[in-house]
């Protein structure tokens, strides 16, 4: 049943107005990067290397779009049955509650990591007009940032963007898990992604306490540009937020009246 | 006594101070329709929804097929059940598709009983359209194909009839009164008092989230009225007569229920021996209207103190 479920899940994301407007803003995106005329003036560098783009969309965008987008998806995924009133008629049948909202939970953990594989294919596409061979420079996502440590092999540009990326996106799944959590709370999919966002919010101000800072989730947003050394340690936190704001939906959802 | 198909024993809730259900004690054996009718704000979704486990009681205990729904969500695979008015659907799905979702989750259902239940609410049609496009009577409709999906041994439905034509109307209730001769129990809360009459087996009426008053229907069906001659004597000879199961006086009329519809020659015949004449002898149609709004005035006076005067004359005595 979990794996109907699952399929079942899968498929609605791709009905959800905020994946389709999501996903174009994230093909469009990367055109202004690697079209943008003041990147020296602002950033001190040309872009060299077609394997720098991706880099600047993923810099630009994970403090504030990328998060946004998967708050809005993951409420809206659990939102949208609430508002044309199909969780009832869902729940009625021999499903249990736990089981269907794990499937929603999966889908919403699955989106950040479908956003992030378009974003960089969009951004490779944006910048094929700086071409894809070796060059001085980094990608930006190494540890040596965009200006990196000489002469970088094509291979080992797209090793660096795979890594970020791949860490970019799970950074962004206990986000996810939040605003399922938040619209389980409020039954409403802007009351869930509006708290989402505040709780970022409120946890990008705590920085102002330095002991808490590398705890924050909001700290975790950086996990792309995090050195191997420090790996596990920023791994291990994102999966115990996603899996405390995960447990906390599912034991909330089991209780709640609908 | 013989496990009910849905019972609940004291059902309250209460939404913080306020208590929309309470007590409320019933029980739908298989086979009988049971409405759920009383004013806006009665309680009836609430005790649909904690009925079929879509809400905790606060206190009570509720059963279908003598499981609580609640701990045992496999006895929902014997469960078909519209809580939502209108009957809610992926609109974007088209009518057959949305069928076919409900059959996935319920752990499969033949294709050909899913053509057949559209054609059962005449929406054969219709069903290669997408949901979004129905009328409000046609996702009525489908909501009702969709909870006779699985030939359920529950029928839960919240305002089945709710936005729907009269043709509409009497499909839904043919439906389901076909169903509750196959055996299934069906719970209903409705506004159309009419047709609750027409079919349903027991009727509660809630205000205020109490039951006032539950009237067996049945009971009420085959009830007849007679204007005899003689009124004492009518009811001496009547009620010692072995084919009459109840008796009594309203106003100049005598009114009875016979062991059956077969025994009314005798009742003629018993009077006539009996040197009583019949003046005239109807079946009693039940204003289930005129009674519910009685029944409804006199609760809210017993609460509030103000006496609304009746609109319509009382039935006293009456079982």
């Amino acid at each position: 049943m979990i794996s109907v479920l699952l399929r079942m899940e899968l498929s609605k994301l791709w009905r959800l107005t905020s994946v389709r407007v999501g996903l174009l803003l994230l093909v469009l995106f990367p055109i202004l990067w690697s079209y943008a005329p003041g990147i020296f003036e602002v950033y001190g560098f040309f872009l060299v290397s077609g394997y720098q783009v991706p880099a600047l969309s993923l810099l630009s965008s994970m403090q504030f779009l990328l998060p946004l987008l998967t708050a809005i998806t993951a409420a809206e995924l659990l939102g949208v049955e609430i508002s044309n009133g199909t969780l009832p008629t869902v729940l009625l049948r021999p499903v249990t509650r736990p089981n269907w909202l794990a499937a929603k939970l999966v889908a919403a953990a699955v989106y950040p990591f479908l956003m992030l594989v378009v974003f960089l294919l969009a951004s490779l596409l944006a910048g094929a007009q700086f071409g894809f061979g070796s060059f001085v420079g980094g990608t930006g996502l190494g540890e040596a940032g965009l200006l990196g440590t000489g002469s970088l092999s094509a291979g080992a540009a797209l090793l660096e963007l795979g890594r970020g990326y791949l860490l970019a996106a799970l950074a962004l799944v206990p986000i996810a898990m939040l605003a399922v959590m938040f619209t389980v709370i409020f039954m409403n999919a802007a009351g869930g992604a509006l708290a989402t966002l505040a709780t970022l919010i409120i946890m990008q101000l705590l920085v102002v306490f330095p002991n808490l800072e590398r705890f924050l989730l909001t700290t975790q947003l950086n996990a792309y540009s995090v050195p191997n050394a420090e790996l596990s340690w920023v791994v291990a936190l994102i999966a115990l937020y996603g899996a405390l704001f995960a447990a906390v939906a599912v034991i909330l959802f089991e209780r709640k009246d609908f | 006594m013989s496990t009910p198909a849905i019972a609940s024993e004291r059902l309250t809730k209460n939404y913080g101070k306020r208590q929309v259900v309470k007590d409320f004690t019933f029980r739908v054996n298989p086979g009988e329709v049971y409405a759920l009718v009383g004013p806006n704000g009665a309680g009836k979704t609430t005790v649909i929804r904690l009925v079929s486990g879509l809400a905790f009681p606060s206190s009570g205990t509720v059963s279908i097929l003598g499981k609580n729904p609640h701990l045992n969500p496999e006895v929902r695979r014997h469960l078909g059940a519209v809580v939502e008015a209108p009957a809610a659907f992926y609109p974007y799905l088209t009518g057959r598709a949305n069928l076919e979702l409900h059959a996935t989750l319920a752990g499969g259902v033949a294709s050909s009983r899913i053509t057949e239940v559209l054609g059962l609410m005449e929406l054969a049609d219709a069903a290669d359209r997408k949901v979004g496009v129905y009328s409000l009577g046609m996702r009525q409709r489908l909501g009702v194909a969709a909870a006779v999906l699985t030939r359920p041994d529950v029928l839960i439905l919240d305002e089945p009839a709710s936005g729907m034509d009269p043709l509409s109307l009497h499909l839904v209730h043919t439906v389901l009164r076909e169903a509750a001769e196959e055996g299934t129990a069906v719970l209903l809360s409705t506004h159309h008092l009419d047709e609750v009459v027409a079919y349903c087996t027991r009727v509660a009426i809630l205000e205020e989230g109490a039951l006032i008053d539950e009237v067996n229907l049945f009971d009420r069906r085959e009830r007849y009225r007679l204007r005899p001659t003689a009124m004492e004597q009518a009811v001496r000879l009547l009620d010692e007569a072995p084919f009459i199961k109840h008796v009594t006086v309203r106003g100049h009329e005598l009114v009875f229920i016979p062991s059956s519809a077969d025994t009314l020659g005798q009742v003629t015949q018993k009077l006539a021996e009996g040197g009583v004449g019949v003046l005239e002898m109807n079946r009693d149609v039940f204003d289930l209207r005129a009674y519910y709004r009685e029944r409804v005035s006199a609760e809210r006076a017993r609460r509030t103190g103000v006496v609304e005067p009746p609109a319509v004359p009382s039935f006293p005595g009456e079982p």
